[in-house]
């Protein structure tokens, strides 16, 4: 009988109204709290501090937008330089590609940004210290752009750079091995393989990823306020600290980040669609009309350029041809192409030696770390125990490594449950599991963690009227509620692969929708999402490294407390650390590419 | 499938229970559990850190110790920070907090103080013979904690010195020990807070940092209690005033910031005494 009505769209739709509506009623005249809420904060001059808040938050805004635009377009620069590194045949690049993307990957963007602001400086002489200190201050539509936020952006650009250099990478190792073996038989040369073949299949498969790329940095650029770049979730902090109104700060800050996120990701569907051949997905809503718009000129343009070319080039080899014909290869030619030969090795030699000078370096640097100082404080470290009884509760009062592990299993063992129901949610026709559960997916994965751990800490406490949580249980719920979002998209995108086919195939042998997903669908596509899964996971291991800037004592915090004790420490601790999250998170990216590996074994590596 | 049923609505039913569970004043409270929530520094020295050997020591520890005696109540020590110490107290979440933290009338809009219990001032920390006056520093870039009076301070004081970037010359950072290493490396020229912590600061690396020019801000330290609870405060107020005439109070100021402690700060002024 339930079933029955709730097949009907039009009661699915009238329960969510009715639940949304009992919600609003509930908020407007039920809510009790003892926190004050003054949303004219975000509306009014004020007079004390002589700001408009409102304005201070959209002028954070153009801040974040900013960042995220330039580190982009470095990291794009990076990203393609060693995404085709990876590709090369010249074992030393490869190398060099490989730990950049391993190390970059598989540590914590925060600690990062710690090493280029506090240690990287004390590297460089003092002659240029002084100039990226105190010269290239300059002021930008009332931005302050100095040291610090050069910093955020070259380091979220080195960040951002390793993971769209394995975009790129895997964007050309997806082309079909037959397909090349086909071009090269049909007697193209390698170039016309590369501008034919490679690259147009190859920016299909690169581009959406790129884009979830370009948005994961727009959400990481939060992370720029631990080195004092005002910008969105800095000055919603700074309101919070001036006003008390963090509620309402919060609130404004988490909107303007979903909005632009929403956006960019409307943007960048609407691109996706545009570069499918075609496979029957509707294209025409006002996104891409826009798109189509902008795109027009630049079309248009690079027509032209590109038939101009193409005839220069048709002239020339006609004109070649006629040369060889009569057997004329003029001997410049012959030398230029020898010393072109030589160039290179000449080249590859000097960059050996580079690599080897840096690699002298560093082992040398090393050697000459105070260990002894570093083995004093690797109970902290690990174990750090905080010696409070009030905070003894949680975890048995644990800190450091072993904490950050803790709440990773935690989150980890919640979330994927969570992930899983909401996922399926989503994937449901019923509008009543289907819209709350894409309207969690999107609130979260428009905001960045960052945001998602001010709200359970600060926020939570005041709307439930007083019962603040420790730092540490917010973390948890924090990343809890964020990693549950993406695991959630993950499972969707596992369950929409599957061939519909499929579930047809289910039902009419008479199972109900759970045995079907149980029985049928699940099994097939966790399979095939084990690989994202666990990416995911070293992604929240990297993640659990926010908890820091609340107070709660896992690694990083342990860290600097050290710092903070030991200055001399610096570069010690900050490897010691790096070198432990990367451990962490290697071996899992390990587990999960020999995983990707076994599931799908065809795959071959090209090499360029 | 009805098990899992009458789970879910337990489930409801208790986080609306605890949701709805009712916050006392908090005097009654602290009395009836005999024990106390006190919000405390954990990086900052020397009112609240933690030593080499891991124990939670300091002079706002010391003094919450004795308050705590006083009262009678076991104490629970919570960690704060400077973000965190307004809104925790306003919430419930701790009963007092001793965090460096000056009796404003902001913040008293928030929350109540006790009476003063310690008295600062601002002042500058730089590396030793790089500045001598507050003149020297202007157009430097200065170091400062995001959301504490000190960085508004900075900036008027700035200001009225005649720096016309005064805005962008105070960095914001998001702790003490991130402030204190901007300076070590020479990121800034100097960064400006309460002095004791910056003696506390200056004291890691002895004869290398130093403190310049006069205090430019009068902070006085209060004990943050909840707002509307008079008998909770009286007691907190009485308690302190019973430390400073019989004598443990300036034995420890004397242990933390006499003349022969590491971080030596001389005591300048006297605590409201109620006869």
């Amino acid at each position: 009988m339930i079933k029955f009505w709730l097949e009907k769209t039009w009661v699915q739709y009238l329960l969510l109204t009715t639940i949304v509506g009992c919600i609003v009623f509930y908020w407007a005249y039920g809510f009790q709290s003892p926190y004050e809420f003054q949303w004219n904060v975000l509306f009014e001059y004020n007079t004390t501090y002589d700001k408009h808040f409102g304005l201070e938050l959209l002028h954070g805004l153009l801040t974040t937008i900013t960042i995220s635009l330039i580190s982009a377009a470095l990291a794009l620069l990076l990203g393609i330089f060693f995404g085709l590194a990876r590709l090369s045949g010249f074992k030393p690049l490869y190398w060099l590609a490989t730990a950049y993307v391993e190390f970059f990957r598989n540590t914590p963007l925060l600690i990062q940004l710690f090493f280029w602001y506090y240690a990287v400086p004390q590297l460089l002489p003092a002659g240029v210290r002084d100039w990226l200190y105190f010269d290239i201050d300059m002021t930008w539509l009332g931005m302050n752009i100095a040291f610090e936020f050069w910093c955020a952006t070259v380091g979220l650009a080195v960040y951002t750079g390793s993971y769209m250099a394995e975009v790129i990478r895997a964007g050309l190792q997806s082309i079909p091995k037959g397909l090349l073996e086909a071009a090269y038989s049909s007697g193209l040369n390698y170039l016309q393989v590369l501008m034919k073949i490679i690259l147009p299949i190859a920016f299909r498969n690169i581009i959406p990823p790129l884009g979830s790329e370009f948005l994961n940095n727009l959400k990481n650029s939060s992370l720029a306020l631990v080195v004092g770049v005002a910008e969105l979730a800095w000055t919603s902090q700074d309101v919070e600290a001036l006003t008390f109104k963090g509620f309402e700060a919060a609130c404004a800050a988490s909107v303007l980040y979903l909005v632009t996120c929403l956006f960019t990701s409307a943007v960048m569907n609407a691109i996706n669609r545009r570069l499918q051949v075609s496979n029957g997905m509707a294209r025409g809503n006002l996104m891409d009309r826009c798109l189509d718009c902008c795109l027009a000129p630049a079309e248009k343009g690079y027509r032209n350029v590109a038939r101009t070319l193409r005839r220069a080039e048709r002239k020339r080899k006609l004109k070649r041809r006629a040369q060889a014909e009569v057997g004329l290869v003029p001997i410049w030619q012959v030398y230029v192409e020898k010393s072109f030969v030589l160039l290179l090795v000449v080249l590859k030699i000097l960059f050996i030696l580079t690599l080897l000078f840096i690699l002298f370096k560093v082992i040398v640097a090393l050697w000459g770390y105070n260990w002894s100082g570093v083995w004093e404080n690797v109970r902290v470290l690990t174990l750090f125990r905080f010696p409070a009884p009030a905070s003894e509760t949680i975890y048995w009062g644990l800190g450091g490594l072993v904490l950050t592990l803790l709440m990773s299993i935690v989150v980890l063992a919640v979330s994927f449950p969570i992930g899983l129901m909401v996922g399926l949610g989503r994937a449901s026709e019923n509008q009543l599991f289907r819209i709350p559960c894409t309207a969690y997916i999107e609130l979260i994965r428009g905001n960045p963690l960052i945001m998602v751990i001010f709200w359970s800490y600060f926020f939570i406490g005041v709307v439930r009227g007083g019962n603040y949580l420790d730092a540490i249980t917010s973390a948890t719920i924090a990343m809890t509620i964020f990693n549950a979002a993406y695991i959630a998209e993950i499972v969707r995108a596992g369950i929409q692969n599957l061939p519909k086919g499929q579930f047809e195939a289910a039902y009419s042998t008479g199972l109900n929708y759970w045995q079907t997903m149980r029985k049928v669908v699940l099994p097939q596509s966790l399979k095939q999402m084990l690989p994202a899964i666990v990416g995911q996971s070293v992604a929240m291991i990297k993640d659990t490294s926010l908890a820091y800037i609340i107070g709660a004592t896992e690694l990083t915090l342990a860290a600097q407390i050290i710092i903070n004790r030991r200055t001399d420490l610096l570069f010690e601790i900050y490897t010691v650390i790096a070198l432990l999250y990367f451990l962490m998170c290697y071996s899992l990216s390990l587990w999960a590419r020999r995983l990707e590996h076994r599931l799908s074994p065809e795959q071959v590596r090209l090499e360029m | 499938m009805k098990a899992t049923r009458i789970a879910v609505l337990a489930a409801l039913v208790v986080m609306l229970a605890a949701s709805l569970a009712y916050a006392g004043p908090t005097y009654d409270r602290v009395m009836k559990d005999k024990a106390c929530r006190v919000g405390l520094m954990a990086n900052s020295k020397p009112a609240g850190f933690i030593d080499e050997k891991g124990d939670w020591i300091g002079f706002d520890v010391d003094i919450a110790t004795e308050l705590c005696r006083r009262l009678g109540v076991q104490m629970q020590k919570v960690q704060v920070n400077n973000k965190t110490r307004v809104t925790m107290v306003q919430t419930g979440q701790i009963d007092m907090s001793l965090a460096n933290m000056t009796h404003k009338r902001e913040r008293d809009k928030s929350i109540d103080f006790s009476i003063t219990y310690f008295f600062d001032g601002q002042k500058f920390l730089v590396r030793k013979g790089t500045a001598s006056s507050w003149q020297d520093l202007v157009g430097k870039k200065i170091a400062s904690m995001q959301g504490t009076t000190s960085e508004l301070n900075v900036r008027a004081l700035l200001k009225e010195l005649g720096d016309p970037d005064a805005d962008k010359n105070v960095i914001s950072y998001q702790n003490e020990a991130e402030c204190f290493q901007a300076l070590k490396m020479g990121r800034v020229a100097a960064w400006s807070t309460d002095s004791t912590l910056l003696i506390g600061y200056a004291a890691e690396a002895p004869g290398e940092f130093e403190l310049i020019g006069d205090f430019f801000s009068n902070e006085p330290y209060g004990v943050g209690v909840p707002e509307d609870d008079s008998a909770w405060r009286d007691a907190i107020n009485f308690a302190l005033q019973d430390m400073w005439m019989d004598g443990t109070y300036k034995k420890i100021y004397d242990k933390w910031y006499g003349p022969e402690s590491k971080w030596a700060f001389p005591l300048t002024d006297e605590i409201e005494l109620w006869p």
